[in-house]
């Protein structure tokens, strides 16, 4: 996979033509902020019905139900769903550790928030895209419409993957914000020494819609066919701590074994909470990804 | 604790092994391996996947780790089974250690367990202390040197100082067991002997270290008191045996004939009892191996008694007189407890009636009324008076002719050739003999009286008044029975062919001939010399005891059989006057020769052995043996071997190091 040196090299246009079929949906109704082309819990002006209330006074007589008036000699408003914009919150984990991987998982998390985010903007929803790390929250809100693409491009391409974890900091500020709900994809390895249950509690109990998809390099999937063998010392990216490892083939099972249990937790985690989870390898094609298995998994349709 | 009462044999060895091991085994902790380096996103679920991931950078704080922990666990054990420690029961760190095995009497006793005897657990005992010295293996620092000597009434060293331990082993399984008395302060002055190292320079002694004495003995010996422990000499004392084992015996046994009917011998015993309760039991009496008398109701014999004002045990007693049995020809007279005890050796007593016989008797020189009566009194053969110049001439036609008498009295007078014969002699010192006379004492009183000798058998010289007598000094061959503050009274000397009692005075210069033992003094010398010097009527030996016999001249292929059945050959030049021994088990003896037949001359001779259950028969083992100086507490049996501890901290390393691997096998 190229290098990422500029905007275009985050998202090309042939995938960009492809993805304009997409939008992104919620298997919740959110309250948006402006009229938008999305249902929403608030009653409208839209042309969607969804339930009468007596007529009081001041209420707009042009939403009486004439017929019912005339048939029970009562007044009774109409009521109609307004259509709201979807806020769409895409979190970037910044830390050291998704520095690594061939193809580099942050290379990948960028051009997958790029895609998301073109989506989004194309779908006139309001996308805010977020980057935690270390003792650091970066942030590029309230972005709506097509023309925002390039500056959401070269925010992503502004951003670079350095120090540890900042996972739970991350979700706090992105639960506490004032961005509205909608729907939060994280893109994540999700491996913070400190855990990911307390940030995922965070947005967990706010109303979003999560996606977290986790993403691992193939050489954290199977380290035995990425050339990890023998004996390694192998130097932590976000801590610069060794750790002596004689990778034999009974170390190597206890480490898929290890690897299984956490991406096990993390999904039975997410589950209780309503939160989807996908594994993402970063070696599969984005195209993939995007067109068939978040489609599959609801994200996209 | 336990710690403290160990020995550690090999400290140093232990000590260089554990710093050479242990340090360099936590300083492989410390140091990492070469290993390639690889940057990886996260190490977190490698640190899960296996244990051995925790980081060390070199020299960093040692973390806990069970394979460091069961590493230096196995380590620890291997240094400390090196050092072999012991359980230490009062063992010194002598260089040279002396084995004192008592095989006295005493040791026959069978409380041992199943009835073992003392001496085979003594045997067993020495053995496992010989091992447990030597037990060091490769490790070991030198093993002691090792004594071992055997005692009851002598000391006899069976192994000089060696290091070598079948050696020494096979010398304690060597002891044989006696029935003698014990003494132990030959065994001392033996061990010093060999303990003392002599500059030929300076022709200085230099003492060596003194050893270690470990005295293997039921604690009855009888010459502790004078035993004196020199500086530095350390006994540990191994009590064998049981404090409360009950012994009965035979303490003596006499054998006489009637004088108005020598065909009846009259039967005397004495019985002791060393128990705290009284011994009731019959008496037999065996008559060569069949039994003739028994007491018509149970003996009882008190108890035993401590005699605090000396110091000692006494045992009760008992004398025990038979009827007359007739006896015409001789035999052995056996007196025997009708019921075993733990000491059989002292159960019995043996003695050899002599058949009666009829003796030649000479009496030469001056020719004492008082002799003449006393000889003529008696059932002789032949009584013959020579003038000492008729004597004189007899001895110069036939140097022999003292031999065709069984006894010559002397009165007062010495021929000119005192060189063979068995003779009585009175007043007049034999000088050619080798008594030294040096003057003239007066008015002199008996002091020092060995009552038990045969001579001194019913002869009381307690009130014996002596206005004059020949002051001699008698030599090393002398063994002086009575004397007087001026001298000896009388002795008696053996010396080859020669065998003679001295009476130093003129017994008419004395009140003796008064007194009715002048009479039995005359009548058992007459006895003793014809009988050899040894006793009135064949008087038992004591074990260890040498025999003594006059064979005839011609007398050819000389053996003796042994109680136990074993028959050796005796090599001797002069059959005329033979000494065999020492018999150190009780039983009979019997020596055998051939000769050109004579008429009524025996071709064998049976000597009887006794263990005197008086002084050996105290069955009840001493806790603790009291020297001169000093008191040592005995170590009971077996306790006191020195448990090695070292096969058993060697088989836990190995099983910590087992379960270190497992442990590894598990984690990798």
């Amino acid at each position: 996979m190229n290098p990422i040196l500029k905007v275009d090299d985050l998202l090309d246009s042939r995938l960009m033509a492809r993805l304009d079929r997409l939008d992104v949906i919620s298997r919740k109704i959110f309250a948006g902020k402006i009229q938008g082309e999305r249902r929403s819990r608030r009653r409208g002006q839209s042309v969607e019905f969804a339930d009468f209330r007596n007529y009081s006074h001041g209420d707009d007589l042009r939403f009486v139900d004439w017929n019912i008036y005339a048939r029970l000699d009562r007044l009774f408003l109409k009521l109609f769903l307004e259509e709201e914009d979807l806020s769409m919150v895409i979190a970037l984990d910044l830390s050291m550790s998704m520095n690594g991987g061939n193809p580099n998982k942050f290379d990948y998390a960028r051009r997958l928030a790029m895609a998301l985010g073109y989506i989004g903007l194309v779908n006139n929803n309001r996308v805010s895209l977020f980057g935690f790390g270390a003792e650091r929250i970066e942030r590029l809100t309230s972005m709506r419409g097509r023309r925002r693409t390039r500056e959401m491009g070269r925010w992503l391409l502004d951003r670079t993957a350095e120090g540890i974890g900042g996972f739970t900091d991350g979700m706090r500020t992105i639960a506490l914000g004032g961005q509205g709900r909608g729907v939060l994809i994280v893109l994540s390895d999700f491996l913070f020494p400190d855990g990911y249950e307390k940030g995922l509690n965070y947005v967990a109990g706010r109303g979003f819609d999560v996606f977290a998809l986790q993403l691992l390099a193939p050489e954290e999937m199977d380290p035995a066919r990425h050339g990890l063998a023998g004996d390694l010392r192998l130097i932590d990216s976000e801590t610069n701590k060794e750790t002596e490892v004689t990778a034999s083939t009974a170390v190597l099972t206890q480490y898929r074994k290890s690897l299984e249990t956490y991406v096990a937790g993390l999904r039975d985690f997410s589950v209780r909470r309503s939160i989807t989870h996908q594994v993402v390898e970063t070696s599969l094609d984005l195209d993939i990804l995007l067109l068939d298995y978040l489609r599959r998994r609801g994200l996209l349709a | 604790m336990i710690f403290l009462a160990m020995t550690w044999l090999a400290p140093f060895a232990a000590s260089i092994v554990a710093l050479s091991t242990i340090p360099p085994l936590v300083a492989l902790y410390f140091l990492r391996l070469r290993r390639t380096r690889r940057v990886i996103s996260s190490t977190m679920l490698w640190k899960r996947a296996t244990q051995d991931l925790r980081a060390n950078a070199p020299f960093q704080r040692l973390r806990f780790s069970l394979l460091l922990l069961l590493q230096l666990l196995a380590l620890s054990l291997l240094a400390l089974a090196i050092a072999q420690p012991q359980i230490e029961m009062g063992d010194s760190q002598a260089k040279r250690i002396v084995f004192l095995i008592d095989r006295s009497g005493s040791m026959n006793v069978n409380d041992g367990p199943g009835d073992r005897s003392r001496l085979d657990e003594a045997k067993k005992l020495a053995e496992n202390r010989v091992r447990a010295v030597n037990s060091g293996g490769i490790f070991s620092g030198s093993a002691p040197s090792v004594m071992v000597i055997a005692f009851a009434k002598d000391a006899q060293i069976l192994c000089p100082f060696t290091d070598n331990a079948a050696q020494v082993i096979a010398a304690i399984r060597a002891i044989e067991p006696t029935d003698e008395t014990t003494a132990l302060s030959d065994s001392f002055e033996l061990a010093r002997a060999f303990s003392t190292v002599t500059n030929p320079d300076k022709q200085s002694t230099v003492a060596a270290d003194a050893p270690a004495y470990e005295l293997f003995s039921d604690g009855r010996i009888t010459d502790l008191s004078q035993s004196v422990l020199r500086g530095g000499e350390q006994v540990v004392f191994h009590s064998i045996g049981k404090t409360a084992t009950a012994n009965a015996g035979i303490g003596g046994v006499a054998v006489s004939r009637n004088p108005n009917r020598p065909d009846e011998v009259q039967i005397y015993a004495r019985v002791i009892n060393w128990a705290s309760e009284p011994f009731v039991g019959d008496i037999e009496v065996h008559v060569d191996g069949r039994l003739r008398a028994v007491t018509p109701n149970p003996v009882e014999v008190p108890v035993s008694q401590e005699d605090k004002t000396l110091g000692v045990r006494i045992p009760g007693d008992t004398q025990v007189v038979f009827p007359s049995l007739p006896l015409p020809k001789g035999g052995i007279v056996e007196v025997r407890l009708a019921k075993h005890d733990s000491l059989i050796a002292d159960d019995r007593a043996v003695v050899v009636a002599a058949p009666p016989k009829a003796l030649h008797v000479a009496l030469v020189g001056r020719g004492a009324f008082v002799m003449k009566t006393i000889l003529e009194g008696m059932s002789l053969e032949s009584l013959e008076i020579f003038s000492m110049s008729e004597w004189n001439d007899k001895l110069k036609k036939d140097v022999l002719t003292p031999d065709t008498f069984d006894v010559v009295v002397l009165d007062d007078e010495m021929p000119d050739d005192l060189s063979r014969g068995r003779y009585l002699i009175f007043h007049s010192p034999p000088i050619s003999a080798g008594i030294s006379p040096y003057g003239t004492k007066n008015n002199a009183t008996a002091q020092s009286i060995r009552d038990e000798h045969p001579l001194l058998q019913y002869v009381n010289l307690n009130d014996i008044f002596v206005s004059s007598m020949t002051a001699v000094a008698a030599g090393g061959e002398a063994d002086v029975i009575v004397e007087s503050a001026e001298g000896p009274m009388i002795l008696t000397l053996n010396r080859g062919a020669l065998t003679l009692i001295y009476v130093t005075f003129d017994p008419m210069e004395s009140d003796w001939p008064f007194q009715r033992g002048f009479v039995n003094f005359f009548a058992n010398s007459i006895a003793w010399l014809a009988a050899g010097g040894n006793s009135v009527a064949d008087e038992p030996l004591a074990p260890g005891d040498v025999a003594n016999a006059r064979l005839p001249v011609n007398a050819k292929e000389v053996s003796m059989l042994y109680p136990s059945g074993k028959e050796i050959p005796i090599v001797e030049n002069d059959p005329s006057n033979i000494s065999y021994g020492p018999l150190r088990a009780s039983g009979i003896y019997t020596m055998s020769w051939k000769a050109p037949k004579v008429k009524n001359e025996p071709s064998s001779r049976a000597f009887a052995v006794n263990m005197n259950s008086r002084v050996e028969g105290r069955a009840d083992a001493a806790a603790e043996v009291k020297f001169a100086t000093e008191r040592v507490a005995g170590i009971q049996g077996g306790a006191s071997v020195e448990t090695a501890f070292w096969p058993w901290l060697l088989l836990l390393a190995v099983a910590v190091l087992c379960l270190e691997w497992w442990v590894w096998l598990r984690r990798v």
